[in-house]
């Protein structure tokens, strides 16, 4: 069973699909039979990173039914250990994936024989990027030192906590732990994972539990991309500590990524900035990152509750 | 259960140790201004208006309540009757002092200091030894040696008090002439050596001592 990381981060242009290229390229260099998903449906573009321009077949094969399994979708990249599927050429409909597919989707990936699987995940809180985000224990949230960046990677973490929390209760139940939640701490508290807790572990201790459990097993991780030589350095472990303690979650700080104008030339030039620019600040930071992600190990989450 | 902002006790509102000095305090309050004062980035959206202000209130509470040693032992005391402290573990631990090379003061058998002290003044007026020593027409290190072994003081606890460097007390006590300090010096360390063991009269002694170094370089 391979290993998935899910790659998000709320804002778009935060650099999800370079960070994905990257840290696949540094994967497959270490030994790591490393498959990318292009999920950013409806806005895909990792082929163009990873030199596959015109992939000959792509994710919404698999969802078109063209091909039976997810596997006969996977193209080769110019590199060793690298694979690919694309979401080049997907149908204009595809970024809202009914839930079956997705449903379909989510189990084909659990059953794929790699050692790691990058999932890019696209910009937003759409249920998709979400549900693709509890498919594992792990998971890599990019923001920039930028403020509408955190601020939008503070709401898809509180979102996908929300949205596991949400998959415990039906409907009714949950429309009136909301209308609870709202009752003791006020109106637009029901957004707030840590009141939304609270209120669970006083009305049902078990499912308390459960999700306390599954809470504490996540291994997301955190980096900053695009620092600049005068961005405070010390943010990333800053946010990691504001949401340990303001949302009750824990998120592990994995580093600064530096900003480089010479990510914007290689990808003009289609080319991998790693091999291009092996020796820039952002070079060394993007291995130094890698190499720690490479080594980190959650499970994988069984769908049992979807 | 996490608890809300606001239910952390001071310490941990500012993410700092029971047993934090007045140094780390300052030094967290800073930070936490850091994180939550408006415009921060690493709590943007994180609050609304009035929350960000309550927690601002809450840390400015936690700072000078802490920051204040009375304040803080009538906190640290509420704290232990709620359960959420140790007795004991709060105190704040002793601003640390330099601590002299040569510290013999662990043992607590050893008299820490020796200049004025009564017992010695008692021994040096009761060992004859000492009296025949000190009516000598000569004084030479050697001398002084046995003085010092006599009434069972340290050279470590002589260097430590005069503030001598003790090779410079090695080489008096050796009657090492080539290694002795200048004159000028040596003068005035043989007469802080002679007033920490409580040898009178100072200055004659000392300037006994001195011709015997003449006459001994002299050679």
């Amino acid at each position: 069973m391979a290993l998935v990381w899910p790659i998000g981060g709320g804002k778009g242009g935060s650099g999800k699909s370079f960070l994905t290229s990257s840290l696949g390229r540094l994967a497959a260099e270490l030994g790591k039979k490393t498959l990318m998903i292009d999920l950013d449906l409806g806005a895909a573009n990792l082929h163009t990173l990873v030199g596959v321009p015109c992939p000959q077949k792509g994710f919404s094969d698999f969802i078109r039914k063209k091909v039976s399994r997810l596997e006969d979708t996977i193209v080769d990249t110019p590199f060793k250990n690298l694979f690919l599927i694309s979401g080049a050429h997907d149908n204009f409909d595809i970024a809202n994936l009914p839930y079956e597919q997705k449903i379909k989707t989510l189990r084909a990936i659990a059953k794929l024989d790699y050692d790691r699987v990058l999932l890019d995940l696209g910009a937003g809180t759409s249920f998709n990027t979400l549900d693709f985000f509890l498919i594992s224990q792990n998971g890599i949230f990019i923001t920039t030192p930028e403020p509408t960046s955190v601020e939008n990677v503070y709401r898809l973490i509180r979102s996908i906590y929300f949205r596991r929390i949400r998959y415990c209760f039906n409907t009714t139940d949950f429309k009136i732990l909301e209308g609870e939640v709202d009752r003791r701490f006020g109106d637009g508290s029901a957004s707030k994972p840590d009141c939304m807790m609270n209120i669970i572990s006083e009305a049902y201790p078990e499912k308390y539990r459960q999700l306390q459990n599954e809470f504490s097993a996540f291994r997301f991780q955190l980096i900053i991309n695009q620092v600049r030589k005068h961005d405070n350095a010390a943010l990333g472990l800053q946010i990691c500590r504001m949401i340990e303690k303001h949302l009750g979650l824990c998120i592990e700080f994995a580093g600064n990524v530096a900003y480089d104008d010479h990510v914007h030339d290689a990808i003009c030039q289609q080319v991998f900035f790693l091999e291009r620019y092996p020796y820039t600040k952002t070079a060394s930071d993007l291995r130094a990152v890698g190499r720690q992600i490479v080594q980190s190990t959650g499970k994988q989450l069984m769908f049992h509750y979807m | 259960m996490p608890k809300s902002f606001a239910q952390l006790n001071y310490y941990e509102m500012l993410d700092i140790k029971p047993d934090a000095t007045a140094f780390e305090i300052r030094h967290a309050y800073s930070a936490a201004l850091q994180l939550y004062q408006p415009g921060s980035l690493a709590s943007y959206s994180l609050f609304s208006g009035d929350e960000r202000r309550e927690i601002l209130s809450l840390i400015e509470k936690a700072y000078s309540t802490l920051i204040n040693d009375q304040a803080r032992k009538a906190y640290n005391s509420e704290l232990v009757l709620a359960g959420e402290l140790d007795a004991g573990m709060e105190a704040a631990p002793a601003v640390k002092k330099p601590v002299s090379i040569f510290d013999i003061n662990h043992s607590a058998a050893i008299v820490t200091v020796l200049t004025g002290n009564e017992a010695l003044k008692n021994k040096v007026r009761q060992s004859e030894d000492i009296h025949a020593i000190l009516s000598q027409k000569e004084i030479c290190g050697a001398d002084l040696k046995k003085i010092r072994t006599e009434l069972d003081v340290l050279i470590e606890q002589i260097a430590q008090e005069t503030k001598v460097r003790i090779d410079h007390l090695r080489s008096i006590e050796e009657d090492h002439v080539a290694r002795l300090p200048a004159p000028v010096f040596l003068k005035g360390f043989v007469k802080s050596y002679l007033k920490c063991l409580c040898l009178e009269p100072v200055d004659e002694l000392g300037a006994r001592y001195m011709d015997t170094v003449a006459r001994m370089s002299g050679k």
